[in-house]
């Protein structure tokens, strides 16, 4: 299996200083889970490949750089030599990270070499045939699972395992190769991108009652309003019915499978 | 055999005898460290300097037990004495001067007496702290070596040589001494040979100066290993060390993580790494890890140390505080805590194997310049509506106060800014360097990674390049431990004071005139880098006795106090243990009955504050001054 994980240039949010994304760490450790037998290559587009040994101390044996000038659109690059190696799996984070990132690469590559994208993914297994088993997380600890074959673009998820720790050593034994790819020929995307200054806005609360007192409001913030109040109150139950009780309302709201189906 | 030979020469050819066994057996094991790497050691002047090493150093150590002191005196006095002059009587003029066989029985007798000195340690019932497996026949050969030594010697000194008396005695002495000589190799009297090599070629020498020679050696990250996998990784020197190792305990009735049950014990762990050297060394019979984890795992010098399933578990690793009792208490003058970190710099720098909880702090370490992660900028949000200057508005200044990392904590953040009016109060001239000061590195260090040390240690070194301050005042014994210390390796060489000491420089040129609190009832709480690294136990005690208060000791203070647990990254890597070291430490403070625990440090403060249910308040020492120099106006 050969997976290529996308690196970008992100800055660390409190000292500004280029680091590896936390989330494109995260794709490296996923990466990495998915058995001893896969080909992993880094792959970054961009002027220079200052943060890419921390990548490599993460456990990248191995980082592609593609020299692309400062503001250069680095997707028709990354596209030219995705479509070369033919990589089984993309993995890349699923937002940017202080840089000069979009967080929309993943989806430009996805359009350009016309192949899926599965966003928001918390695990990543291989099963028996060789598809891929993807947990995408729905917010809220809800999880879907996916079973996706053939080539496919996964973005990575917060929720996903923590990074393993940078090694110095194997930052040392890794290796940055600059490639010089000539850049696919892709329609001009028509994206139209406005920049603003970033403005706070106020969380907006799905069904809010616009008037009524706070505690009114309190009860629609909190749910207490909706699925929730309508459940049943049970004083001081038996624990067996306490727990059947629990266990059907979490099979309710699809934490745990249903009863009849075997257990994974 | 006498109706060949005399036994004027039969007895002091069985010495001869037992110093070649002993020489063939000591060269066996030499062999094995001979797989170490390569160490500069300045032999002649080891060599030179062994008596001095050996009658100072070591005796000051092994003193403070006296009665294994007083054993040892005697037991390896006489050992030795009886030895050498037997092996001269090689001699003809000197085996037909019967008197000097009364000088030799006289030297005999002192063995026994203290082969039974010996042996009272451990029969009936066994110290605990002692090892059994070899060591418990340990008395039974020096006795019968004595013993029949006493009596030979005794029969040529009456001119009654020969006979059947003096065969059996002959046979005992050799039985005693020949079975010493053989245990060189894997027995108890390895440390004598070893230990005596290793004080030869110590891998500190500089501790036997009179100055602390504690800083970690830096590492060659151009290396082609980094830090230690396996026993072959380790210096020669290290190695051999290792084997200077007599079991005695003393580390592990020292050690803060052996008493908090969590899985460390530093005399198996160096055992470890001698078993590890060796595949036929026997097997151990001290008290295990907490815990109790048998030792797997294969052997050999190039078996790997570090694992699951290997002979060291890595939480036992991560369970040392780096607070140096071990090493302190060690009286065969053992370095655990360069063995610790040397292996755990492989585990963190090769596998990337640091503890789950560690990776974050490191992580941010090496990311933004602070374990928190947080803005160098609001390291002094600490001292808001107070005026702290700093440098970069200063051409030039006396004092550099270093904040490091306590100045983020709520808590301890109370205690700078009493330091801060107090250097207000005395007028000293001093500023910060703000937003431009770094960690010190010292977290990553002891956790293994040297690369963020030596980073973060070479941007501090430009920063501080920048300034002109005549010395660098800290409140931070960790951050003072390698300003001072480690920073020199790296280019850095500055003049580093703790606050206590300053405070106490202020004192008596009479700047701060504090009052007298006599109400106070005070327990100091040594600090393990001021203390043990550094060697500075007095200046804080001074300026407790200097505002009157009532100051009781604990039974470990000092250079023998006992580690907080905040060091070495324990707080970070959180090995699970049955019980919490500051706990411990508190439980000690409050056998003193004092309602006050000193500190002088931010770790300590924080890990002794964090026990529940305690009963003295924790102050550091330059808030007690405040209040003192408040009570004085």
């Amino acid at each position: 299996m050969r997976i290529a994980v996308l690196l970008s240039a992100g800055l660390h949010p409190v000292s500004g200083a280029p680091v590896l994304p936390r989330l494109e760490a995260q794709a490296i450790r996923m990466a990495a889970g998915l058995g001893q037998s896969a080909e992993i290559v880094g792959l970054h587009a961009g002027p220079d490949a200052a943060a890419l040994a921390e990548a490599l101390g993460q456990g990248l044996p191995r980082i592609e750089h593609i020299a692309v000038a400062a503001g250069d659109d680095p997707v028709p690059a990354l596209a030219a030599r995705l479509a070369a190696i033919t990589p089984d799996l993309i993995l890349a984070g699923r937002r940017s990270q202080g840089g000069d990132e979009s967080g929309l690469v993943p989806y430009a590559l996805a359009r350009a070499l016309a192949i899926p994208l599965v966003s928001d993914v918390v695990a990543a297994a291989l099963d028996a045939e060789g598809a891929l088993r993807l947990d995408q997380s729905l917010g809220r600890g809800a999880l879907r699972r996916v079973v996706v074959r053939g080539p496919v673009i996964v973005t990575c998820h917060p929720d996903a395992p923590a990074p393993l720790a940078y090694a110095y050593g194997r930052a040392r034994r890794g290796r940055v190769e600059t490639l010089a790819v000539a850049p696919a020929a892709l329609p001009v995307s028509a994206l139209a991108v406005e920049e603003r200054p970033y403005r706070r806005r106020p969380k907006i609360v799905k069904g809010a009652p616009a008037g009524g007192s706070a505690a009114e409001r309190l009860k629609a913030a909190t749910g207490e309003g909706g699925a929730a109040s309508s459940g049943r109150l049970l004083i001081e139950p038996d624990p067996e019915d306490a727990a059947r009780e629990i266990l059907a309302y979490l099979r309710q709201i699809g934490v745990l499978a249903p009863p009849a189906e075997p257990k994974t | 055999m006498t109706s060949f030979m005399p036994l004027t020469t039969v007895f002091p050819g069985l010495v001869w005898l037992m110093a070649a066994l002993a020489l063939v057996q000591g060269l066996r094991r030499a062999a094995l460290w001979r797989v170490g790497a390569p160490a500069s050691v300045a032999w002649l002047d080891g060599l030179a300097k062994l008596p001095r090493r050996y009658l100072v150093d070591v005796h000051h150590v092994v003193a403070r037990d006296a009665y294994a002191s007083r054993m040892h005196a005697v037991v390896a006095g006489g050992l030795l004495a009886s030895s050498i002059l037997t092996a001269l009587a090689i001699l003809p003029p000197l085996a037909d001067f019967r008197p000097y066989w009364f000088l030799v029985a006289l030297a005999f007798g002192v063995t026994a007496v203290g082969s039974l000195l010996v042996g009272a340690r451990r029969y009936p019932v066994k110290q605990k702290r002692l090892s059994a497996g070899h060591f418990q026949i340990l008395p039974f050969l020096l006795l019968a070596y004595a013993i029949g030594g006493t009596i030979t010697a005794l029969l040529l000194a009456f001119g009654a040589g020969g006979g059947v008396f003096g065969s059996v005695a002959l046979a005992l002495a050799a039985a005693g001494g020949l079975g010493l000589a053989y245990e060189v190799r894997h027995g108890p009297m390895r440390h004598a040979a070893a230990g005596a090599l290793h004080l030869v070629a110590h891998p500190r020498p500089g501790r036997f100066e009179g100055r602390p020679d504690t800083a970690l050696q830096p590492l060659d990250l151009n290396a082609p290993r980094l830090g230690s996998e396996m026993p072959a990784d380790f210096t020669w020197n290290r190695l051999l060390s290792y084997d200077a190792c007599v079991s005695c305990g003393r580390c592990e009735i020292a050690c803060p993580a052996f008493a908090a049950g969590q899985p460390l014990n530093p005399k198996k762990l160096i055992q470890d790494l001698v078993a590890g050297l060796s595949p036929t060394e026997p097997a151990y019979a001290g008290n295990p890890y907490p815990g109790g984890r048998a030792a797997e795992g294969e052997r050999g010098a190039l078996a790997r140390l570090i694992g699951p399933d290997a002979r060291i578990h890595p939480d036992t690793l991560w369970s040392c505080t780096t607070c140096r009792a071990c090493v302190e208490e060690c009286p065969m003058m053992i370095e655990h805590v360069d063995a610790v970190v040397s292996l755990r710099r492989y585990e963190t720098l090769e596998r990337g194997a640091l503890p789950e909880k560690a990776v974050v702090p490191v992580t941010e370490l090496r990311q933004s310049g602070d374990p928190g992660g947080r803005p160098l900028a609001s390291r002094t949000d600490f001292a808001a509506g107070l005026d702290l200057p700093r440098i970069a508005d200063r051409e030039t200044v006396d004092v550099l106060l270093w904040l490091g990392e306590g100045a983020y904590d709520l808590r301890y953040g109370r205690s700078l800014r009493a330091l801060v009016r107090l250097l207000r109060e005395a007028g000293v001239d001093f500023a910060v360097l703000g937003a431009e000061e770094r960690d010190t590195g010292d977290l990553a260090r002891r956790l293994g990674d040297e690369a963020t040390f030596q980073a973060l240690a070479r941007e501090n070194i430009a920063t501080l390049a920048k300034y002109r301050f005549t010395r660098i005042v800290t409140a931070d014994p960790h951050a003072l431990h390698a300003l001072r210390n480690e920073y020199p390796a790296f280019g850095g060489h500055y003049t580093v004071t703790h606050h206590t000491a300053l405070l106490l420089e202020l004192i008596r040129a009479g700047k701060l005139k504090p009052g007298r609190l006599p109400d106070l009832s005070v327990t100091y709480h040594d600090p393990c880098y001021l203390a043990r690294y550094n060697g500075e136990t007095e200046a804080p005690r001074a300026v407790l006795d200097a505002i009157g208060v009532t100051r009781s000791e604990m039974t470990r203070s000092g250079r023998r106090a006992m580690c907080c647990g905040g060091g070495g990254g324990a707080p970070v890597s959180d090995v699970p243990g049955e019980r919490r070291i500051p706990d411990i430490r508190m439980a000690q403070a409050a056998e003193t009955g004092a309602g006050i625990v000193a500190v002088a440090c931010p770790s300590c403060t924080a890990m002794l504050e964090g026990v529940t249910d305690r009963k003295a308040e924790i102050r550091d020492v330059a808030e007690l001054l405040l209040q003192a120099v408040e009570a004085g106006r």
